[in-house]
């Protein structure tokens, strides 16, 4: 019985795979040495002539062939489709440098970042975000908190005054939240009051009539300085780093007592004040009929000032002039 | 306040102590460190001379020629100064040496005469600012000697912060007590003993009122007005006062010295009775620097028979002036009220290194020893004499003393301090104290106005022991990883609004009042009353102007600008919904979305664009048509959220638009973040997936003009209430004759897979209800 030669068959499939210039050539391919007219199909045409033991081994070499070509054809058409990309990604080359839409992920305000990392950084130790007005009344920015009447702070060459008898001002200092959030809620008192604070400066490279400050209070039973020192030194490791050296040194607040500054070492070995605290004054809690058996600390920190250092901003003015290629970089 | 290291040293033997010591020492005891210097001399080879020689020039009008003996030879100089004559003893720079900044000094020929050198004047050597001439010094200096040994020319000068409780530590001596504890140094007493030889001719009294607790005068004869020794003046400008002459000097080398400012009148300019009182209303002085001065009864003045002669504390008189003629004085050392000088000087804007000390207050009990210290400064000068002190020194209230229980110092603390400690503290800060087992009782010395309760004296113990060597506790608080309402709701609106590329702006709270009217005609602006710049003496009643002002900035500066938004405070006149006596004020977000970010942008947004924001922000969010001034008549709307409104959103009207000088449209939203929930923010319900395959309908109505399409999408809604739906508007197109909009729907069952009949059924359904409800007509496919 003559057979088919399957080898040159086999070489014939390797010929046209070879010229193949079109993935749908894969196809026709199929069609051609598997399909109705193609020699295989008319091999197994003649089967039903043979004897049963030809038609038992031929049938199975021709079964054979078959699932050969089947699967040389999908070999190959992958080592096609392989290629094809190859080229195609070798043809891709991209200059990444380049920024056609040139937008950031987020264009919060430089000062809100900072907010938001001092708040979340009390949070993780206990403390709620509160706030208070701005224009408030002087009994809240001043005299609840221990300054005497003859207190230089007062003078309208500092503090914007609201009306002729100086009864009401814009706050000088987000301490006056201290005293509202004691007015309304009893101790313990954990919180955190950033907000905007406003002075009788021009605006200008390191003054403003408006920036914020952060101020904390915690009041409790049996807080004392240590525990002051602990939290702020806290607060300096996780904004500045693990390594950042601090120090404390005596100052005066009128509404403190002790009363101290907070230094950081920058990386030039210059100390630098970053905060001001101290235990609350006494007076300041009898202010707002907090029973004796409650102490605590408080402290204020300087938003602009935490932001300038931590991106090396120079003027302050940038803050508030919103000058897109000052937004941008953050 | 500048401090010297030389003149510390008056008080405290400083020599074994470093300056870094100090400077830590000064730190750790509560002086602020503005400023560390060391002087040392700004010139080399300066010897002392004599000059024994002095005759015109020949060749020149202006100069002379002297012969100055230097020791070890004679030379002959050249010298253009007129302030000198023969035997004055002086600096000389002789040749090969260096004046200030290293200018070097040689022999020179001067129109014919040979110049060995030059004579220096204070200037020439870097001492301080002169006018005279050459420096003259001591006639009992060594000729020959090094001009640098004669003073305290290497010196350290620290500038340090006091803070305003602590009057007491203005002046060498009071930081020199907070030393000596530190360093466990005493004191020096530098008490003196006077010897008057003549009578007062003058009356003094403190006054009826209590405005001066002290005053006290003493009488000197004989003075001649020249300059201060040579320290005097170095350690004076050092410290950067103005040297004037010896009077004026001492009184204010003592001041610096002890703390007590002392004032000197021309006594012979002075009748009867020297006394104290107020002001009258209108009264007038002519004060030293020669301007008159209108006063009122809140001014303390110091007369002689009645007549004002000085304002106490602040500024002496121009008519009791010492001038180069005086011949006799008064000095006065008082204690004034603090709060009476504050006043006065603040209003005069008069604010001097005595006035800032009495302000804070001075020493009850010093101020014979202030006269004492500058006597004590002529003690060379043989030919002066000076009267008994007199002294009107009123009753003081007696110094109380307190007590307190000693578990308070660890409450306060939280370490134990022990007794040893305390009573070293106290003791060499001179603050009278008695311990016993469990109490300490103190009183507060004279100089101390800042001890007047326990806390008081538990600070100073706190400082002494150094606060750098208490250990750190930390506690926790009682809102762990909660930060509250209204922190969560603003980080959620700028987090999301910085995400969708808005830029977030601060802008100050001042605005032009005209840019109030603007918006809000029917609020009264809260005005600041004494205001930075008078044209924006208004607190902002609305976010408004600050976005479309920060939107023109960059627009103007770079031809590109962006959308912005800010959270802050608006203000008003009507009352606080919360607190008394405070005017009205919300905390708010200001959206601003411009038609155009630069002059040429191919994305134009809409009031659409602005509503879509908004819906990002709040799915719930719904609009109510609402006109408002400066807005667009139509495209002005209530933004309701939960039912409630929460502000407003729009078009810049047309005539607004063209005011500020805009070239394109402007949208803006304002809302009132006081009022929302956070949890209501983000609440929203899970609207569950249906897992059957969706049927879709793109129907095309004719509509009026005024339709809004949400109603449109809500009825459908509501038809397909029980379903998973998604409706939009695909299209709207506006021809002369007609508005077409396009709306998609896109609904699938939770039950089952619609066949084509039910299908069918859905769509005629939506296409009735529409019709009839809205009085629409369907485009049929194909029109």
């Amino acid at each position: 019985m003559p057979e088919l030669n399957f080898d040159k068959v086999y070489a014939s499939l390797d010929l046209r795979i070879k010229d193949i210039v079109n993935i749908d050539e894969f196809d026709e391919l199929t069609k051609e040495f598997l399909g109705k007219n193609s020699l295989i199909s008319e091999e197994r045409k003649k089967l039903s002539s043979l004897s049963k033991e030809d038609k038992k081994n031929y049938g199975m070499k021709l079964t054979e062939a078959t699932e050969f070509i089947t699967s040389r054809i999908k070999e190959q058409r992958q080592l096609y489709l392989d290629s094809q990309f190859n080229n195609k990604e070798e043809a891709e080359v991209t200059d990444i440098s380049i920024d056609w839409k040139p937008t950031r992920g987020t264009y919060k305000h430089v000062l809100s970042t900072v907010m938001e990392e001092v708040v979340s950084i009390f949070s993780s130790i206990g403390y709620e975000v509160a706030y208070g007005p701005e224009a408030e009344t002087s009994w809240h920015n001043f005299d609840a908190l221990n300054t005497p009447d003859w207190h230089p702070a007062r003078y309208e060459s500092d503090t914007l005054y609201l009306d002729e008898k100086l009864q009401t001002l814009l706050r000088t200092q987000t301490s006056t939240v201290q005293i509202r959030h004691m007015e309304e809620n009893e101790p313990p008192v954990y919180i955190v009051a950033p907000g905007r604070v406003f002075r009788s400066d021009q605006l200008d490279a390191t003054h403003s009539p408006v920036f914020h400050q952060l101020e904390g209070l915690a009041i409790d039973k049996n807080l004392t300085f240590t525990d002051l020192k602990g939290t702020l030194e806290f607060f300096v490791k996780e904004f500045f780093g693990n390594n950042v050296e601090t120090k404390f040194i005596p100052h005066f607040f009128p509404f403190t007592e002790p009363s101290a500054e907070v230094l950081v070492k920058w990386q030039n070995g210059e100390w630098l004040e970053i905060l001001g605290c101290g235990m609350v004054d006494p007076n300041v809690l009898s202010n707002v009929n907090y029973p004796e058996s409650y102490k605590g600390f408080a402290w204020g920190v300087g938003i602009e000032r935490l932001a300038m250092l931590r991106y090396k901003i120079d003027h302050i003015k940038n803050f508030y002039d919103n000058d897109i290629r000052f937004l941008e970089q953050f | 306040m500048k401090i010297l290291k030389s003149w510390l040293n008056d008080w405290i033997e400083l020599d074994q102590i470093s300056d870094e010591e100090l400077s830590n020492a000064l730190e750790s005891l509560g002086f602020e460190i503005e400023n560390y210097t060391q002087v040392s001399p700004n010139y080399k080879n300066i010897v002392v001379g004599k000059v024994i020689e002095l005759y015109q020039h020949p060749n020149a009008d202006k100069v002379r020629v002297t012969k100055v003996d230097v020791g070890s030879k004679i030379y002959e100089i050249v010298c253009g100064a007129w302030n000198f004559d023969i035997g004055a003893v002086v600096p000389v720079a002789l040749p090969k040496s260096k004046i200030k900044d290293d200018f070097l000094i040689d022999q020179r020929d001067i129109r014919g005469v040979i110049s060995n050198g030059m004579i220096c004047s204070a200037s020439e050597l870097n001492l301080w600012d002169d006018h005279d001439g050459i420096l003259l010094l001591n006639e009992n200096e060594k000729i020959g000697s090094d001009f640098s040994s004669i003073y305290d020319s290497h010196d350290s000068i620290w500038e340090v912060g006091v803070t305003p409780n602590r009057g007491d530590c203005m002046s060498h001596l009071g930081v020199a007590r907070e030393l000596s504890n530190y360093f466990n140094l005493s004191l020096a007493d530098n008490s003196i003993n006077l010897k008057p030889t003549i009578k007062p001719l003058l009356k003094v009294n403190s006054g009826k009122g209590m405005k001066c607790a002290s005053y006290q005068a003493i009488e000197i004869e004989n003075i001649s007005i020249e300059d201060s020794s040579l320290t005097i003046k170095h350690r004076l400008s050092s410290i950067g006062v103005r040297i004037i002459n010896n009077v004026v000097d001492y009184t204010n080398y003592v001041l610096h010295d002890i703390g007590q400012p002392l004032h000197a009148f021309d006594r012979d300019k002075l009748f009867g009775t020297i006394s104290v009182r107020n002001a009258k209303d209108n009264e007038e002085l002519l004060t030293l620097d020669n301007q008159n001065r209108t006063l009122d009864k809140s001014d303390l003045v110091i007369t002689d028979n009645d007549k004002a002669i000085a304002l106490a504390g602040v500024m002496g008189g121009y008519d009791s002036e010492v001038t180069s003629s005086t011949k006799n004085l008064l000095i006065e050392s008082a204690y004034f009220d603090k709060v009476s000088i504050m006043k006065t000087s603040r209003k005069l804007n008069l604010i001097s290194d005595a006035s800032i000390r009495f302000e804070r207050g001075i020493d009850r009990n010093i101020q014979t020893f202030g006269l004492e210290r500058f006597i004590h400064l002529f003690k060379d000068n043989s030919n002066i004499s000076y009267s008994d002190i007199q002294n009107d020194t009123k009753d003081q209230d007696s110094v109380l003393s307190l007590q307190f229980s000693k578990s308070m110092i660890q409450e306060i603390l939280g370490i134990e301090i022990d007794d040893k400690f305390i009573i070293k503290t106290l003791t060499s800060l001179k603050i009278p104290h008695s311990l016993t087992s469990d109490t300490v009782e103190f009183s507060s010395p004279s100089w101390r106005y800042d001890l007047e309760r326990p806390a008081d004296i538990i600070e100073e113990l706190a400082k002494h022991y150094g606060f750098n060597n208490f250990p750190s506790t930390l506690p926790v608080g009682n809102k762990l990883n909660n930060v509250g309402n209204y922190w969560k709701v603003r980080k959620f609106f700028i987090d999301k609004l910085s995400n969708l590329n808005f830029h977030e702006i601060q802008t100050l709270s001042f605005v032009d009042d005209s840019l109030n009217k603007l918006f809000t005609p029917e609020l009264k602006s809260v005005k600041v009353i004494n205001p930075i710049d008078k044209t924006q003496e208004s607190m902002r009643t609305n976010l408004y102007s600050t976005l479309i002002n920060t939107f023109i900035f960059n627009l103007d500066k770079h031809s590109y600008s962006g959308q912005y938004f800010e959270i802050n405070n608006t203000y008003d006149m009507a009352n606080h919904s919360k607190y008394k006596n405070i005017p009205n004020q919300n905390y708010k977000l200001g959206i601003l979305v411009p038609k155009k970010i630069t002059d040429s942008n191919y994305k134009e947004n809409s009031i659409q664009d602005l509503a879509s924001t908004l819906r990002i922000l709040n799915p719930n969010v719904k609009f109510k048509k609402l006109t408002k001034p400066g807005f667009h008549k139509n495209n002005s709307y209530l933004i309701i959220i939960n039912e409630s409104p929460v502000g407003h959103m729009g078009q810049l009207s047309y005539s607004t638009q063209h005011k500020l000088n805009l070239k394109d449209e402007i949208f803006l939203a304002e809302l009132n973040l006081e009022i929302l929930k956070f949890n209501s923010l983000v609440s929203y319900d899970y609207k569950p997936l249906s897992q059957y395959p969706f049927i879709k309908f793109d129907l095309s109505f004719k509509v009026p003009k005024d339709l809004i399409s949400q109603d449109l999408i809500n009825e459908v809604e509501i038809l397909l209430n029980k379903n998973e739906n998604q409706i939009s508007i695909f299209d709207d197109y506006t021809n002369e004759i007609s508005r077409n909009l396009g709306i998609r729907i896109i609904t699938r069952s939770y039950e089952k897979t619609y066949n084509e009949q039910e299908s069918t059924e859905i769509l005629n359904s939506v296409v009735h209800n529409l019709t009839k409800k809205f009085s629409i007509t369907l485009n049929e496919k194909g029109n």
